[in-house]
């Protein structure tokens, strides 16, 4: 009697595992939405900066501690978003080193370095002089380096955002209407009249959201 | 004081392994860290907008609080999830998934994440499920499944977190073909050819005939030859006792490589091989506490071994003093193969014990590992009497008719099992 076929018991495994091939079963090595989102985020982080700091000596006082508050809160997010959800190994024999690395990946983790950015590159903005229509494309790349934030985040498809689109539209349509309120002459120099301003494109900003049909 | 008893039955384990039906979980919604964002630039674009009297940072605002707007409050206070696991084991390196069935989750989106307990690995999330693997052997905790609600517009986020239940990861089997045999096999039916002659497949030679035998076994080429009618003879094909000792009283070595790891991948490959060829095949593990499963054939008999692997944790005891194995154990002519590092002496004292009384054994070692110390003259002298008490150990059991044979986790099994498998084992009374 020989043994004509059947695997042997437990012969899923077979040989040890080569470890430059992902075992069998295994999801094959693929860039990721997270990695390609956190590309994105970067690069639009990198815009924002340039775009809101750019003259830097035409800015007032406060230009650079915001142009550098902004770079590092943008490193910082991107760094936050390549460490992922990614746990350093835990031992029991742990040296100083090693501490100080997980104590930083938890301050990392626990301030929201993004909405730094967001502030930062506002406020670098604003220190220049008013220049409406480079304020509302500024306005843009920060909305989309938010959205590039959020899909690293949750390591989701651009398509996840499709349901939004219109929304997405409109607003960006208001942005359009209040840069374009912005541009309007004032009236005059004083404080009073530039609140009246303020005041008028909120206005025209809040009729149109409600005209929207959403 | 030892304790001796017979290692638990399979089966106990594996029912527990998939949870029962769908089951409730409450979530626990909360504003996205999205939303939270698209809030600050709407309240910076605003602030700026007022304190700095420019009018086009409340247009930057206008589209983040537009999306902000369409934030609803219709979400669902729990979700129905079962889960279940592809396997109930598995193997070291190799991936088994979770299927998960939630329903009510409505028109949100659901991403599932494990957090994993220690030496699990998970994967990316695909249709089949979230697949994870077990690093090293053992009866692993799976982890924790988290489960997390979106809304379409992705402002705010349901999470809950259940528990996933445990899974037996068992060692990965070192590569093993071929198999040592015995000279002398019990008289069962088997695949192994025996020396002598029987109803096998295996030709052994001819013979004169005499009535009573099969004439179309007649060799008549043989019996042109000899002028008078000759006859083929087969081999019997015998059944072999195969005994597989694991020294579970030492773990030393580099993590992941540890001695206590290539017992247990060498005793797997060598059961592997041997109930494939249809072996009866027992095992005894030696440690704090001495278990044993009697010899049977099967792939349940695969899966039984490698439960009792993983049910008893092994360490060495002062006072354990096991000497003796127990008959039960032993069937009779059994070849005993031994995976250990003989770092234990009660051990060896068992295997002389063994031998004395008429078993064949062969011994893999698979000490690996030095100890360490300091690099003085003294450490260094103390190393090398160390090491010349093992070869010591090792050449008093080659002395008692003892093979030993040395591995070191990473080739095959059968590059040092070689000069005994190329040829039937002699086995010693």
């Amino acid at each position: 009697m020989r043994a004509t076929s059947g695997r042997a018991p437990g012969d899923r495994a077979g040989a040890p595992a080569d470890p430059g091939r992902p075992p069998d079963g295994a999801p094959a090595p693929r860039l990721t939405p997270r990695v390609r989102s956190s590309a994105a985020a970067g690069l639009l982080a990198a815009a924002c900066i340039a775009w809101a700091a750019i003259p830097v000596s035409g800015g007032g006082t406060g230009t650079r501690p915001a142009l550098v508050v902004a770079i590092g809160c943008a490193a910082l997010t991107l760094a936050r978003l390549a460490a992922g959800d990614w746990v350093p190994p835990a031992g029991i024999f742990e040296n100083v080193i090693l501490r100080t690395g997980r104590m930083l990946l938890e301050v990392l983790r626990a301030i929201p370095w993004a909405e730094g950015t967001v502030i930062a590159v506002l406020a670098l903005e604003a220190l220049h002089p008013s220049r409406p229509w480079h304020t509302g494309l500024l306005g843009v790349a920060l909305l989309a380096f938010l959205f590039a934030v959020h899909l690293a985040e949750s390591d989701a498809r651009p398509a996840v955002l499709r349901p939004q689109l219109p929304v997405l539209a409109a607003g960006l349509g208001l942005l359009v209407l209040g840069c374009g309120a912005a541009l309007l002459p004032a009236a005059g120099m004083s404080a009073a009249s530039g609140w009246l301003r303020v005041f008028a494109v909120a206005a025209a900003i809040v009729a149109g959201a409600l005209a929207l049909p959403i | 004081m030892t304790t001796v008893a017979p290692a638990h039955q399979p089966g106990t384990q594996a029912a527990m392994r998939t949870p029962g039906g769908p089951r409730p979980v409450e979530l626990s919604w909360a504003p996205s860290s999205h939303a939270r964002r698209l809030l600050t630039l709407a309240l910076a674009g605003l602030v700026i907008a007022v304190t700095a009297r420019r009018a086009e940072f409340a247009a930057v605002a206008a589209p983040a609080l537009l999306l902000l707007a369409t934030w609803r409050q219709d979400r669902p206070r729990s979700v129905l999830v079962s889960t279940t696991l592809t396997a109930s084991r598995m193997v070291e390196g190799e991936y088994a998934a979770i299927r998960v069935t939630l329903s009510g989750a409505g028109r949100h989106t659901v991403d599932l994440r494990i957090e994993p307990a220690s030496a699990i690995m998970p994967g990316e999330q695909d249709t089949a499920g979230v697949p994870f693997t077990a690093a090293h052997w053992g009866e692993r905790a799976v982890g924790a499944l988290e489960i997390t609600l979106r809304d379409r517009w992705r402002l705010s986020e349901g999470r809950a977190t259940i528990p996933l239940p445990r899974i037996n990861c068992y060692p990965l089997p070192a590569h093993q073909s071929t198999r040592v045999v015995l000279s002398r096999l019990p008289s069962r039916l088997g695949e192994h050819a025996a020396r002598v002659h029987g109803e096998g497949t295996e030709f052994a030679g001819v013979r004169e005939f005499v009535p009573g035998d099969r004439q179309r076994r007649i060799n008549w080429p043989a019996t042109t030859r000899r002028g008078s009618l000759q006859l083929n003879t087969f081999a019997a094909e015998r059944v072999q006792n195969v005994v597989v000792l694991a020294d579970a009283t030492a773990d030393v070595g580099s993590p992941g490589s540890t001695t206590l790891d290539l017992v247990y991948r060498g005793a797997a490959a060598t059961i592997r091989a041997y109930l494939a060829s249809r072996d009866r095949v027992g095992f005894i593990q030696y440690g704090n506490q001495l278990s044993w499963i009697a010899p049977a054939t099967g792939r349940r008999q695969f899966h039984r071994v490698m439960d009792a692997m993983l049910a008893q944790p092994g360490g060495w005891d002062a006072r354990s003093a096991i000497s003796r194995l127990p008959r039960a154990a032993l069937p009779p002519g059994a070849l005993i193969i031994v995976f250990s590092p003989l770092l234990d002496r009660r051990l060896v004292e068992t295997l002389r014990d063994l031998r004395e009384r008429g078993f064949t054994l062969l011994i893999i070692d698979v000490l690996n590992a030095v100890p360490e110390g300091g690099r003085d003259h003294a450490a260094a002298l103390a190393r090398r009497i160390w090491r010349m008490e093992q070869q010591a150990i090792r050449f008093s059991l080659r002395e008692l008719g003892i093979p030993v044979v040395h591995w070191d986790g990473e080739q095959s099994l059968d590059e040092p099992l070689a000069p005994y498998t190329r040829r039937m084992m002699v086995s010693r009374r």
